[in-house]
């Protein structure tokens, strides 16, 4: 294996890396959004929003990225490999998210909302005050929980054409015939990535922690 | 009766079949501490709830201090906006304290009046250490609500809703989530308060302390207003049949004067 070979695996890695990150940042906030209409109960918005979860979670990425790939030209909107890939990634994703988010407000302590109405906060302070703080807090084991398992979706992404981390090490494997090196390149960075994501969430609980001890 | 603070006319409220108030109709006047007293499903929760519109009354009319709560000039419900601020002259006190456990006991205190009354944050934060002092909590001022015994919680709850410079209080079974030895601590703050003036309308089932502290009592039966007078009148001699047979039950209690 070539310096060259590992440059294209390091460079698979960047857009690896670079669309699981947008698709977390747009999907985290879209699954929140999502959950809150269901969780706001609001009319027929909350039903197409069932719909669309239940779907978007059975659907397998790899078929999503497909159908949107090779369907949206069909219909005049021309979409390129990166852009069908994102789109796939956020569907699925704030699918997923949507759910973990809605457990957390589902489970969020009816009497603590009304004691934030009782005081006179109205709806966007009582979400942003009261509620958001802490169902974060419930949430994120199970978002950090979907965000690797996101990044360990995207070797789905090569059927399009995304040259990703394992694409590459694909394509290295079959032009020098040994495809155990590439291999072991790719998972010892898939590794480090994921680890970053779980040190963050580590690093978010240890604060919450210390800031309750301390009191 | 003193100047008119809250005015309930003629609500009622049903949960499908279930007629939970049946036309009730109350005064209150300023510096008024009122215990609404009833057996278990009488309607006294569901009464409080619907002052503050937490619930919402299927008929009748609510007013504080001369304006309607909930129903708008032009005679529509009232928007979140509309509400929230007439909220904010009616404290809560809650069962389970709903206390918002990731702010300390200070932030609790303070979130309210600076979030949405927009007041001085020093200010507020002098005023809500003055009530942490009034219930006997400064030294848990940085404590997080975990970290509280159930009495402890209430008294921040009640200092909570305080912190508001409410013109109406609503506690809501304030001590029946609590320890029997700790309900005591709650009950004192409470009877400071009814002394120092404070507006009030207490579901209790603590009858020693209505008896004591009470200007009046309001029982509640089956969702309507039975009977309503001095709690001198009410415990020793009540009017109705219904009353007789609740006082009986607690006999025990209001003669022995549980603290």
């Amino acid at each position: 294996m070539s310096g060259g070979d590992i440059a294209a695996i390091f460079q698979g890695a960047i857009v690896t890396v670079t669309l699981s990150l947008i698709g977390i940042l747009i999907g985290l906030p879209i699954g929140l959004g999502l959950a809150l209409l269901r969780w706001a109960n609001v009319p027929v918005l909350a039903r197409i929003v069932a719909l669309y979860v239940s779907v978007s979670r059975a659907t397998p990425l790899v078929t999503l990225l497909l159908l949107l790939f090779f369907a949206l030209p069909n219909i005049g909107v021309p979409v390129s490999p990166t852009s069908a890939a994102v789109l796939a990634l956020v569907m699925n994703t704030s699918a997923f998210n949507c759910e973990v988010w809605r457990s957390a407000l589902a489970n969020f302590p009816k009497d603590q909302y009304e004691a934030a109405q009782s005081v006179g906060m109205r709806a966007g302070l009582r979400f942003r005050r009261i509620v958001l703080p802490q169902i974060v807090r419930v949430s994120l084991p199970g978002l950090v929980n979907e965000m690797s398992m996101l990044i360990k979706a995207t070797p789905a992404l090569a059927v399009v054409g995304v040259v990703d981390i394992t694409r590459a090490a694909v394509r290295i494997g079959a032009q020098t015939y040994k495809p155990l090196p590439p291999f072991l390149v790719a998972i010892a960075l898939y590794v480090p990535i994921v680890f970053v994501l779980v040190s963050l969430q580590r690093w978010i609980e240890r604060r919450q922690l210390a800031a309750k001890v301390a009191a | 009766m003193a100047q008119l603070v809250l005015d309930v006319a003629g609500i009622s409220k049903r949960y499908g079949d279930v007629e939970v108030l049946r036309d009730v109709s109350f005064q209150v006047g300023k510096g008024e501490t009122v215990c609404v007293l009833g057996p278990s499903g009488s309607g006294k929760s569901t009464l409080l709830r619907c002052i503050n519109w937490l619930e919402r009354p299927d008929a009748g009319q609510i007013y504080l201090n001369g304006a309607q709560v909930g129903i708008t000039g032009g005679g529509l419900v009232m928007g979140d906006r509309d509400l929230s601020r007439i909220r904010t002259r009616i404290g809560m006190v809650f069962q389970h304290f709903a206390l918002w456990p990731h702010l300390t006991v200070l932030q609790n205190l303070m979130e309210a009046p600076v979030q949405v009354q927009k007041r001085d944050k020093a200010e507020v934060r002098d005023e809500a250490l003055a009530l942490l002092a009034k219930v006997g909590l400064s030294e848990k001022r940085d404590s997080f609500p975990a970290k509280l015994s159930g009495g402890q919680k209430q008294r921040v709850g009640i200092a909570r809703a305080l912190a508001m410079r409410p013109d109406l209080l609503l506690f809501d079974e304030p001590t029946s989530a609590l320890d029997p030895e700790l309900v005591g601590e709650v009950l004192v703050v409470m009877r400071d308060l009814a002394r120092d003036g404070m507006t009030m309308v207490i579901v209790t089932h603590e009858m020693g302390f209505a008896r004591e502290a009470a200007t009046r009592v309001l029982f509640l039966d089956h969702g309507r207003a039975v009977e309503t007078g001095s709690p001198e009148r009410f415990f020793s001699n009540p009017e109705t049949e219904r009353a007789r047979q609740f006082l009986q039950r607690y006999a025990g209690d209001a003669a022995g004067g549980r603290r």
